[in-house]
């Protein structure tokens, strides 16, 4: 779900984008700085979108809907819409911790730390990866492996090597930028011994809410050919007016 | 034997100075005692260990689909997607006279949570009838009952329900990935819970009935994981494996049978370690005694030089002289044998049916996914025991050799002179 926020962070992109004077002829980037204020630029947003996520496995697939708010980096709340068994089924992330709310027999579970690293609502994401608080800068050194033409596009690509005494799960991070609106197009998760571990890509650049961005996103898992699960983002909404009341156990339990 | 006058001398001789007899003999004994007790208790706890690796919770065989190790995953079920006339299979497997149970098992990780505390664990449906059949793990339950098939009802590991700070009749959510993709989650109610003594199924093993993990995590009746199988001796699980095998073959149900030796091969390996390790007794045992009596022996030799000179004198072969020797070690290796099995065998049958119980001083010992407890359990092994009677005898003349070949080289007249 971070990578959902991080979507929604991206989208200050655009901004930077407009802003920024660096060209293609970019001898002076400092990968450091760009991360930097792409992370900057998402601080304190909020949002509200409706979001369809489709996951493929070997053994079944299914669409889900749901709407997902967020209030900075530490909060966030998916609910599902559809399908309707599931319907009201809700994840919270506050800080460090996710909470499921499970309405058939309403109760709110506190996932535990071992199960972080487990799938979420069966998809290809991990509960870690909601709460993936790091930021990159202050985790990885970033530096800059590429710069040119990729299948037509003008990119940059970072590689992200995690610091000695980070507590990351990934060996190796490679992130492409498309320059010319910093907009993100793929991101490649490596595990330590440098195989790939699954691959994100986004798709899809579409203004909304008042920003462009990614509306497409697909993670698929290295080890499991054909299996993906994708992201689609049927609205959203930037500074709604939410605070951090909305995210607390009460109001996962009883929805407004 | 005692027609011969040289056995009669050895006899003899033993009665010579009684004292030394017993003490030497008592040094023999002893070391059988040793031998036999030692063997006896370490095969005690072999079998102890062997057996609760096998019918603790695991069963001796395990049949899977094939492909279900050492994934686990939930979708390969035996039979694959459409799954098995359960009850048939479970008939088939058990038409075999040394199979004592069989028993279906279902598997699916989940998360168990109770008010605050929520845990990962692993999810196992089984038929309460014949699991308690089949394993000892739900025989003793130390606290309520056994869960019954269509009441949400499920009993966790002593452990896990300290995690959950969870007592009986409490409710506990259940979350498990279905089939289907989707999160199953239901409300349960604690009505046991177990203990092995093996933390790591304490802490993990929540056990419900067959029929209501299938409805949790979706999955058809007739789609289950694993089928246990406990015979009557856990080393006869490699042939029935291979005996189940054969007959699942005509089925194609693309099925493995697995024999513990198998999934536990440590234990295999350690128990053949052992076996090894019994020799090692017996040879540290007897060659500490054998010293001890090869003095004895030359001492005796020794006083009796003068003897052993007379008889040579009048016409007895060094050979005769060496036999007597020997005849009087073999005799003090019966005395001992004799000695020994009456020491060692009441201990014996006290030890193997009322064993004394050292598990109040260190607890149970958890080895290689299995747990021994101390309860000093000695088992039978007439082969063994065989082997230290015959070690002992051959101590016994082993310690006379160069005894019997110095009194056969008393040179006569200077012995005689007093030289």
């Amino acid at each position: 779900m971070a990578r959902i926020g991080r979507a929604h962070r991206l989208t200050g992109l655009l901004t930077l984008g407009c802003l920024a004077t660096f060209g293609t002829a970019s001898a002076q980037i400092d990968p450091l700085e760009i991360i930097d204020q792409v992370e900057q630029l998402y601080r304190g947003d909020s949002s509200r979108g409706t979001t369809t996520m489709q996951v493929v496995t070997e053994n079944w697939d299914r669409e889900i809907t749901m709407e997902v708010w967020s209030l900075g980096d530490d909060y966030s709340l998916v609910r599902i819409l559809a399908p309707a068994r599931e319907a009201g089924t809700a994840t919270l992330k506050a800080d460090q911790d996710i909470y499921n709310y499970l309405p058939k027999v309403d109760r709110t579970i506190k996932m535990p730390a071992s199960m972080m690293g487990g799938s979420w609502m069966g998809s290809h994401f991990t509960n870690d990866d909601l709460v993936q608080e790091s930021r990159l800068i202050n985790d990885y050194d970033i530096e800059l492996s590429f710069d040119g033409d990729r299948d037509g596009i003008v990119v940059w690509e970072f590689t992200l090597v995690p610091k000695p005494e980070a507590a990351v799960v990934w060996g190796r991070i490679e992130y492409r930028v498309r320059q010319t609106d910093y907009m993100p197009l793929a991101v490649s998760y490596y595990d330590e011994d440098g195989e790939l571990a699954r691959s994100m890509e986004f798709s899809d650049f579409a203004n909304m809410g008042g920003r462009v961005i990614p509306r497409l996103m697909m993670m698929r898992p290295a080890d499991k050919p054909g299996e993906y699960t994708s992201m689609r983002y049927e609205d959203l909404e930037f500074d709604v007016d939410i605070d951090e009341s909305f995210f607390s156990l009460r109001a996962l339990q009883n929805p407004r | 034997m005692l027609q011969s006058p040289w056995s009669r001398i050895g006899m003899r001789n033993l009665g010579r100075n009684p004292k030394r007899t017993i003490l030497t003999a008592l040094g023999l004994a002893i070391g059988f005692f040793t031998s036999v007790v030692m063997v006896g208790w370490t095969q005690g706890l072999m079998n102890e260990m062997v057996d609760n690796a096998t019918g603790l919770v695991g069963g001796q065989i395990e049949i899977h689909d094939a492909e279900f190790r050492p994934e686990r995953s939930l979708y390969d079920t035996i039979g694959g997607r459409d799954g098995i006339d359960v009850d048939q299979v479970l008939a088939q497997v058990s038409d075999d006279d040394r199979i004592i149970a069989v028993a279906p098992r279902v598997y699916a990780g989940g998360l168990l949570s109770s008010g605050d505390s929520t845990v990962a664990g692993m999810l196992m449906g089984v038929d309460p009838e014949r699991e308690v059949a089949l394993s000892r793990f739900l025989d003793d339950l130390t606290a309520g009952r056994l869960p019954q098939p269509g009441r949400n009802e499920l009993v966790v590991g002593t452990e896990m329900a300290r995690q959950l700070e969870s007592d009986i009749g409490d409710e506990l959510v259940l979350v498990a990935s279905g089939a289907d993709g989707s999160m199953g989650n239901d409300l349960f109610t604690l009505v046991g819970t177990y203990r092995t003594g093996l933390v790591e199924i304490d802490s993990a093993f929540a056990v419900l009935p067959l029929e209501d993990l299938q409805a949790l995590v979706v999955l058809d009746e007739s789609r289950i994981h694993e089928i246990a199988v406990s015979t009557q001796d856990p080393w006869l699980a490699e042939e029935v494996a291979a005996a189940i095998a054969a007959t699942l073959e005509g089925e194609a149900l693309g099925t493995e049978v697995v024999p513990w030796s198998e999934l536990n091969p440590a234990i295999v390996e350690y128990t053949a370690l052992v076996d090894v390790f019994y020799y090692v007794i017996i040879v540290i045992v007897f060659g500490l005694a054998i010293f001890g009596v090869a003095n004895t022996m030359l001492m005796a030799t020794y006083e009796r030089r003068r003897e052993f000179a007379v008889m040579l004198a009048i016409g007895a072969t060094p050979g005769g002289v060496v036999k007597s020797v020997l005849y009087e070690a073999a005799a003090m290796g019966l005395f001992s044998l004799a000695l020994g099995v009456a020491i060692t065998w009441p201990v014996m049958v006290w030890w193997h049916n009322a064993p004394p119980d050292l598990t109040g001083l260190v607890g149970d010992i958890e080895m290689m996914g299995s747990v021994v407890s101390l309860t000093m359990q000695v088992e039978y092994d007439m082969g063994f025991t065989t082997m230290v009677a015959v070690a002992l005898m051959l101590t016994s003349l082993g310690s006379a050799l160069y005894p019997a070949f110095r009194a056969s080289r008393v040179p006569p007249a200077d012995t005689l002179s007093g030289l």
